[in-house]
């Protein structure tokens, strides 16, 4: 496949309807792509002040020549993976058929809440200027994520202030390790920003040390295998939080996406809820059957879609979640989980396949309903 | 970095020379283009094995992956455990699914398979049947 | 036995019912210095405690006897008024103990309380089976309970605690999980109550409501199961069974699909566990069913049951005398005979070795 066909970099006049919106791709920057981004004093004497290696544990199936990515997403001039706008969207875009991609730069987390917050700008000013500009997404197919720290509120809450109305910025993205878990009333300034301007807020894992990494409440996961499978348990214990310590009463417009936390556990999950809500009620404070507040305000990735060997379970499970209201597509490129869409949408039942595509992902990160179309453009279904 | 299949694709159904014994060295692979994803012809300790690259799971360019052993537990050695038969297996570089070169297939599920050529050396000549 | 809502009737074993002794001077007289006059915490947790109180009304006896402590009362309300044939008794202790010299000390006084009250109790014992206590913190001591009681009639599982600093499948645990297995006896988890030393109860640490901690403080079992099978525990011992008794196995279907589809890729990373990880479930892993637990009386009750082998695992239990104590005639509409008949009685039968149709005779 080459570019030459765009090298041109001029989109088409001819529009083609949107059917496969990507709600988690990871860009990343070049070797010292993103240090010029990051405000003082935090440049100098935070993030330049000792060399920082190697940070794995839990390490992904071979991971010093994979590097937990797709092998073959690293690009030929020595940079990593997803760091070459134009090589995602030959392989994300063109060949495998994402109309459009959310973007979700992942860091490490700092220490320090402003240290943390000084570098989820610096990542925003980053996206602006790199995958979001006219140059890089002449093709308008990128959209990037609004980087804060949730630890820092007041600090979010201004860089969403910053950033709301950007064109191409189409959603908040937080980080699931901080805590408190994210009913306490300490984030409010990050929910009111949020809704003030209608974005969507989006929760990716992230990774953090010390009890953030996060800690089990019952000890440490041997191995990558089980540390990942169970790591969905902070997402599950987020949306008690929301849900019991009522943000979704105190902000109704509140949208929450939850990306890779796998979802099929909310099913059971919304039971759960709703028989603790069934026999004690009288002491909670909440309006509403707590899965009444899931399918309103809260959807989920699909990537990493996990399944028995008999797939009509899974059939199943999705039509008695009502899939259709909740799951939005995700790749996950160009992470090693990569989910291809074309595989996954044979996966969906057919009356939610366009829901969960790109009718969910167009409503909620406001998305036209066409693009520039593009010549050779592998179409997904 | 995926393989660039530069060469006119060959027809399926046939048996073709695809390449010489010297050309393919222990551990190394060749991508042929036959077939809508390409065969790739593996050298697993001078046994040659023709394997079609593109994984069961999600479509993966399999033959792009890194050959190595399998992991058995052996705990006289640090650690527990140590990789043997080294080279006799692929792993798909999307997902890591590993397979068994010479049988296509896994040990710890037989119906997890890829699919397999004959292969045939004929004095210098490698032919393959896909 | 219980009438369900069709009129049908079949026998029904408790699986867990909670005992405790009657008040703090009654365990003390159980246990011997130094360690009867050591300091150690009520039942009753200070930060995670229900409002409205742990128990359910009724509960306490006549003369206000605690609730669970007295076997006559038990009796009453399990075999007269809830239709229980044989009940499997679980005695809560005090807390994780740092000191665990005195957290064995205060399991062995439950052990011995449970033995002498409960199950060689003249009029009621041949109804009760026992759970041992013993403390993972001790495996020396562990294992002299396991010798002391294991080859009682009635005692049909030893009993740990669910909070832990480390998961179950690490090896310092291996030991205890191998004496319980060579002892036929299944390994039951269980939240401990009272103030001790523990992580906080989320990834998150702490919650705002009872309600979030009550919601997610069960599903930590998946942490511990979740770190066996990667260690390949039920590899290495084949008779080893595992009760998680705070209920949860709904969350059991969800974990071990993603278990298994991530398993794969990490088989060369594991290779003690060279399974794919759901083969490790069936004969090894077992739960309590509360009246938390299910999808109600959702019309696809019955074929959610069936997914991922639960209706093997899965036995009634009330947790009598908590507040939540669930009603063994709330039988989803849509479970077959057997699913039922499995969840009442069918699974605790096979798996603890209780002939229920001589349950009622003496034993």
């Amino acid at each position: 496949m080459t570019v030459t066909e765009f090298r041109d970099r001029v989109p088409a006049t001819e529009h083609i309807a949107v059917r496969c919106v990507d709600s988690d791709v990871h860009p990343m920057p070049r070797r010292g792509e993103l240090v010029p981004y990051i405000p003082e004093p935090w440049r100098s004497r935070f993030f330049l002040d000792h060399r920082v290696g190697e940070l794995i544990y839990y390490d992904a199936p071979d991971y010093v020549h994979a590097m937990a990515m797709r092998v073959d997403t690293f690009p030929p001039d020595g940079e990593f993976a997803g760091s070459d706008p134009d090589l995602a969207f030959r392989q994300l875009v063109i060949q495998a058929g994402a109309d459009i991609a959310i973007l979700e730069p992942a860091a490490r987390t700092p220490r320090l809440a402003q240290a943390h917050q000084a570098f989820a700008s610096a990542l925003n000013d980053w996206q602006h200027h790199h995958w979001l500009d006219s140059r890089n997404n002449w093709h308008q197919r990128w959209r990037g994520s609004i980087c804060v720290a949730i630890e820092d509120p007041a600090g979010a809450a201004n860089e969403i202030e910053k950033w709301a109305g950007h064109p191409y910025m189409a959603q908040v993205l937080i980080k699931a390790e901080p805590r408190p878990s994210w009913g306490d009333p300490v984030y409010d300034p990050i929910w009111a920003a949020a809704t003030k301007h209608d974005i969507t807020v989006s929760c990716h894992l992230s990774r953090s040390s010390y009890e953030m990494l996060p800690m089990p409440p019952v000890g440490f996961p041997s191995y990558n295998h089980d540390f990942m499978v169970t790591y969905s348990l902070l997402a599950a214990n987020q949306v008690m939080s929301l849900i019991f310590d009522g943000v979704f009463d105190r902000f109704p417009a509140l949208r929450i996406v939850f990306v890779e936390h796998a979802f099929s556990w909310i099913l059971p999950l919304m039971w759960r809820m709703d028989a603790i809500y069934e026999a004690r009620k009288s002491r909670m404070d909440i309006n509403r059957k707590p899965s009444e507040y899931v399918k309103d305000h809260i959807k989920f990735t699909t990537q990493p879609l996990d399944y028995p060997e008999d797939k009509t379970e899974l059939t199943r499970v999705l039509q008695w979640m009502e899939c259709d209201k909740i799951l939005l597509f995700s790749s996950d490129y160009p992470h090693w989980t990569y989910d291809d869409p074309r595989w996954l949408v044979k996966h969906l039942p057919e009356s939610a396949r366009e829901a969960v595509m790109f009718r969910n992902g167009i409503k909620t990160y406001h998305l036209p309903e066409t693009v520039p179309a593009l010549e050779g453009q592998v179409r997904v279904f | 970095m995926p393989e660039r299949v530069i060469q006119p694709r060959l027809a399926q159904g046939r048996e073709h020379i695809v390449a010489t014994v010297d050309e393919i060295a222990p551990g190394s692979h060749k991508l042929v283009p036959i077939g809508r994803h390409g065969v790739g012809v593996f050298n697993v300790n001078g046994s040659f094995y023709a394997i079609a690259n593109y994984c069961p799971h999600e479509g993966g360019p399999l033959c792009s992956g890194r050959p190595r052993g399998r992991t058995v537990v052996d705990e006289s050695v640090p650690g527990d455990a140590v990789m043997v038969r080294d080279l006799e297996f692929i792993y798909c570089p999307w997902h890591q699914w590993g397979f068994e070169l010479a049988t296509g297939t896994t040990a710890v599920k037989p119906e997890w398979s890829i699919r397999t050529y004959p292969v045939r050396v004929v004095g210098n000549d490698i032919l393959v049947q896909a | 036995m219980i009438e369900h809502r069709n009129a049908e009737r079949t026998p029904l074993i408790d699986a867990s019912v909670h005992v405790f002794f009657t008040s703090n001077s009654d365990l003390r007289d159980t246990m011997r210095e130094p360690f009867a006059s050591r300091g150690f915490p009520d039942y009753e947790m200070d930060w995670y405690g229900a409002p409205g109180g742990e128990y359910a009304t009724g509960t306490r006896g006549p003369d206000g006897q605690y609730p669970g402590s007295d076997p006559d009362v038990v009796a009453r309300h399990l075999f007269d008024e809830r239709g229980v044939d044989v009940a499997i008794l679980h005695p809560m202790t005090r807390g994780i103990m740092p000191d665990r010299h005195l957290g064995t000390a205060i399991a062995a006084a439950h052990n011995e309380m449970l033995v002498s009250r409960w199950l060689e109790s003249a009029e009621y014992g041949y109804r009760f089976r026992g759970t041992i206590r013993v403390n993972p913190d001790d495996i020396a001591g562990a294992l002299r309970e396991i010798d002391k009681w294991g080859a009682h009639p009635r005692v049909v599982q030893i009993g740990i605690p669910l909070q832990s600093r480390e998961l179950y499948g690490k090896p310092q645990f291996w030991p205890l999980w191998e004496a319980a297995a060579a002892a036929n006896l299944p390994v039951a988890v269980h939240l401990e109550t009272g103030e001790g030393i523990a992580f906080p109860p989320t990834p998150s640490g702490h919650t705002r409501s009872y309600e979030q901690y009550l919601g997610f403080m069960a599903l930590n079992y998946l942490y511990h199961l979740m770190n066996m099978i990667a260690e390949g525990v039920f590899e290495r011992m084949p008779n080893l069974r595992f009760v998680w008794a705070d209920g949860g196995a709904d969350l059991l279907t969800p974990f071990i699909w993603r278990m298994d589809v991530f398993g794969r890729p990490h088989l060369e990373q594991t290779p003690w566990a060279p399974r794919i990880p759901s083969e490790y479930l069936p004969g090894h892993v077992y739960f309590v069913q509360g009246s938390l637990d299910g999808p109600g009386d959702a019309e696809f009750a019955g074929e959610w049951f069936g997914f991922t082998g639960k209706e093997d695992m899965v036995m009634f239990g009330s947790s009598y005398p908590h507040w939540h104590a669930g009603d063994p005639t709330a039988v989803p509409t849509t479970y077959s005979p057997e699913q039922r008949d499995k969840l009442c009685w069918r699974n605790a039968a096979e798996l603890y070795g209780i002939d229920i149709s001589a349950g009622v005779a003496a034993q």
